[in-house]
């Protein structure tokens, strides 16, 4: 053991002549400082507690957590035995009933007139019945898709944060299966199957597939989320009335939606739409706090650049901006694992053209 | 005659733990730690912010910031209530507080007899079938730390413990103070006819040699049998009167021979003292914290470091780790949690402390090993239950050249501790730069010196006075300053205050 290189043990009394005592707030005078260390004097500065207890965050730490909360209150939500669950449930059996029973009369009737027309009747009941049938069938088989996906993000994402290589093959093998009928994913399928039958760590695989298999995706969405954008701010900037606007807007955002959740692998029917944006509407919810040094001071300055031009157009980017959001969201919570060795795109990487670029901002006006 | 006896001993352990699940008794949470390692004050610290971290989170001040059943807002507050077993002191923690709070401030008196608190926590349940208000009961249990270096003997023999003992002191570290007792037992015959005198004379010798192994400056650890250090109330007693001797392994004593004699004491010893200490405060714990006062080890020399780890892997093996399961907590208690810990953490500036883990977690490497084999859950942490200092930048001139910046500790140190060749008389604060420790644990045990005086280690670590009580709006001192005693708590407590 040298003694050289390491500094050997030291004591300074604090009550001695050459200690300049110095806390964080109110550091000694600089000219008595330098002045004492000339003379071979000592500063001691407390420094600020590292044991001191901080502050946590009332908000979820990071982007990560946002989305599977946001998922947990949509996508995941196992709401059957809820109230207004149960509410739902019972109209719709008396809905179903006094449907049922106009139907049971109204054939009754057709046969009271002809029997040919009784069993036209009865076949066209039946028709009804089964289209009813497989049209609930493919409902629950979305929500469950969906929620499958929204299990398999977080699995991904604990795959990953633990590096756990059995997990991580599991989540791939899924993840595969999920997107076994898209051939446009097919060489990166093959690369990530093969990766997972070589040593490779969990957290490796993981990147690797989200760099092969979703990257591609996430372009799709981007584009999605940027032409969706790009409409909006355009008819906002031209159309007449307002009620034009607030019911384009409404239209695009439910056509973003379940574009995304396509791209992604999902198929959200009625039920699983409004699971979605339920899932969406917490995302922005959580995240808008969060995105407020981003895209809040944006939309500002978006918005004052804009509005000098005309107040129709600020309006006009203020909802593509909006859309945008939406769509960033939808991204967030529809895709199968976290953004991890791919950024998660903000609102400036989607829709540029909303910011005054030049070159884009000539598509819109 | 030994298996029966030995099933005799597990029937009755097996029995006071029914009778325990029966009665319903609370966590039993072993603190196990050598002598000075700071069981004491880390039991008092403990008590005392689980006592007034709901009065003082009503003050407003933050406490227990990661104990997660207080951060939430659920602990409503805790209690101290008689405890369970009528024939075992109650643990003095009025009187420890006062110590560590009053106007002299000063750490507590070293523990002689073994002491017992409960606690009761109450507490909201968040989740899980029984959501709502619920009681944990806490059994801590103080004893001397010496009595702890006498569990390794449970499975030695005389003639085994005889020899070890004399392979040690035949050490270079021991050998100066050593001496004395190893030519008087060396010149002694083991055949010759039984002596009281001959045995008190030896006897005598012996634990003089302990407690100078003991003493500060050399800080060695591995020094049964406990009861010669700490002697309680059998001070005397032929059962503490007896010493090692240079005999034949494995060969039968002729009866009435000296050698006899001393085993025949020496079983005694583990009989009626070791035995029942094992049982009634051992084999029944839940939950155990083992301090760790790697500093004064790391203050003496690598000879006291590695006799640190011996006396600690040679203690561990009598505890009883593994994952409890339905039946065996009722029969068998097992220790699922076990947070090994390096006390006085306070003594060195926080961007150490990794280095003083991976020390302590070098130092417990086999038992480590050994109960997460088995399936208990086990951390490592360095904490400070009371924390004597604060922290400091401490800035030179050109005196220094290039590294003019020290990260160091600002504390009153204890009178007559020595650093940088000045002696402290107790009274005025010191910033403190105690030295680098090593980035390679591993450095810590290579080298026999032992007993290294001051000016030639590469750190020394003083002792400081408690630090001033800081009092709450009812006068009482509010919960003592600590360093991850929360971390601590979590770990033990937190999964039974889900």
């Amino acid at each position: 053991m040298s003694g050289d290189e390491r500094q050997r043990p030291r004591a300074f009394r604090l009550d001695d002549d050459r200690i300049v005592l110095a806390d964080g707030e109110t550091p000694a005078h600089d000219d008595l400082r330098q002045d004492r260390l000339k003379k071979g004097g000592v500063i001691v500065e407390t420094t600020p507690d590292a044991f001191a207890p901080q502050d946590e965050p009332a908000e979820p730490r990071d982007a990560e957590e946002a989305t599977e909360i946001a998922q947990a209150r949509g996508i995941r939500a196992r709401a059957l035995l809820s109230w207004g669950g149960l509410l739902w449930s019972a109209l719709g059996g008396l809905v179903s009933m006094a449907l049922g029973l106009w139907a049971t009369r109204i054939v009754e009737d057709l046969f009271a007139r002809s029997a040919t027309l009784g069993w036209i009747g009865v076949a066209l009941a039946a028709a009804v019945v089964i289209s009813l049938l497989a049209l609930g069938l493919r409902e629950m088989r979305a929500i469950f898709r969906q929620r499958h996906i929204a299990t398999l993000h977080a699995a991904l994402a604990r795959a990953r944060d633990a590096d756990d290589r059995d997990a991580a093959r599991a989540g791939a093998n899924e993840l595969l299966s999920l997107y076994a009928s898209r051939p446009d994913t097919a060489r990166a399928r093959a690369l990530v199957k093969d990766l997972t039958r070589e040593i490779v760590d969990g957290r490796d695989l993981i990147d690797i597939a989200e760099r092969n298999l979703m990257a591609p995706l996430d372009a799709d969405a981007n584009r999605e989320i940027a032409s969706a954008a790009k409409r909006v701010s355009m008819v906002t900037a031209i159309s007449p009335r307002a009620l034009v606007d607030v019911l384009f807007v409404g239209a695009q955002a439910i056509r973003l939606l379940r574009r995304i959740a396509e791209i992604y692998g999902g198929r959200p029917g009625f039920l699983g739409f409004v699971r979605l944006a339920h899932s969406v509407g917490a995302h922005l919810a959580i995240t808008g706090g969060m995105a407020i040094g981003d895209s809040l001071v944006q939309q500002v300055v978006g918005h004052g650049v804009a509005a000098r031009l005309s107040a129709k157009l600020g309006e006009g980017v203020l909802n593509g901006m909006l859309t945008t959001r939406i769509g960033l969201s939808a991204m967030a919570v529809c895709r199968p694992m976290p953004f991890a060795a791919l950024k998660q795109p903000g609102v400036k990487d989607v829709a540029p053209f909303l910011f005054g670029d030049s070159k884009e901002r000539r598509d819109i006006s | 005659m030994s298996i029966l006896s030995d099933l005799l001993f597990e029937t009755r352990i097996a029995a006071s733990s029914l009778a325990d699940y029966v009665t319903g008794a609370g966590l039993r949470l072993g603190v196990t730690g050598l002598s000075r390692a700071g069981k004491t004050v880390f039991i008092t610290a403990l008590v005392q912010n689980l006592l007034r971290a709901s009065t003082a989170a009503m003050d407003g001040e933050r406490v227990l910031p990661v104990f997660r059943v207080h951060a939430e807002g659920r602990l409503m507050r805790a209690k101290l209530q008689p405890q369970p077993d009528d024939h075992v002191p109650r643990f003095a923690y009025e009187d420890h507080l006062a110590a560590l709070t009053g106007d002299e401030r000063h750490w507590p008196e070293s523990t002689r007899r073994i002491s017992e608190l409960r606690l009761t926590l109450e507490f909201e349940r968040r989740k899980g079938l029984r959501q709502g208000p619920s009681e944990l009961t806490i059994d801590i249990v103080d004893y001397p730390g010496e009595w702890l270096l006498d569990l390794p003997l449970l499975t030695k023999g005389y003639a085994q413990w005889s020899r070890e003992t004399l392979e040690a002191s035949a050490a270079a570290a021991r050998a100066p103070f050593a001496a004395d007792w190893r030519g008087a037992t060396l010149a002694v015959a083991a055949d010759a006819p039984e002596s009281e005198a001959e045995a008190k004379r030896l006897a005598d010798l012996f634990t003089t040699y302990l407690r100078s192994a003991r003493a500060e400056t050399y800080a060695l650890s591995t020094l049964p049998p406990g009861r010669f250090l700490m002697p309680g109330e059998l001070e005397g007693s032929p059962a503490l009167t007896f010493a090692p001797l240079h005999v034949e392994e494995g060969a039968a004593f002729a009866p009435g021979s000296l050698a006899a004699m001393m085993e025949r004491r020496y079983e005694a010893y583990k009989a009626h003292v070791v035995k029942p200490f094992f049982r009634d405060h051992f084999a029944r714990l839940d939950r155990q914290i083992v301090l760790v006062d790697a500093l004064s080890a790391l203050n003496s020399g690598p000879a006291a470091v590695r006799d640190l780890e011996t006396a600690l892997s040679e203690i561990l093996v009598a505890f009883r780790a593994g994952r409890s399961g339905f039946l065996s907590t009722i029969f068998r208690p097992k220790i699922d949690r076990i947070l090994f810990a390096a006390t006085k953490a306070d003594h060195l500036h926080h961007t150490s402390h990794d280095r003083l883990e991976n020390i302590l977690r070098l130092l417990t490497a086999r038992a480590i090993a050994r109960a997460e084999d088995v399936g208990a859950h086990v951390d490592v942490v360095a904490i400070a239950a009371v924390r004597a200092t604060r922290e400091a930048k401490v800035k030179q001139g050109r005196m220094l050249g290039e590294k003019s910046e020290l990260d160091a500790i600002v504390g009153v140190p204890l009178p007559g501790e020595r650093i940088d060749g000045e002696t402290f008389d107790g009274k005025g604060e010191v910033a403190i730069f105690p030295g680098e420790l090593p980035a390679d644990p591993k450095a810590v045990f290579r080298g026999d010196g032992l007993g290294v005086p001051e000016g030639a280690a590469d750190y020394r670590f003083v002792r400081f006075r408690p630090p001033v009580p800081r009092l709450a709006k009812d006068g009482e001192p509010l919960p003592l300053p600590s360093i991850r005693l929360d971390r601590a708590l979590e770990f033990l407590l937190g999964d039974r205050l889900q």
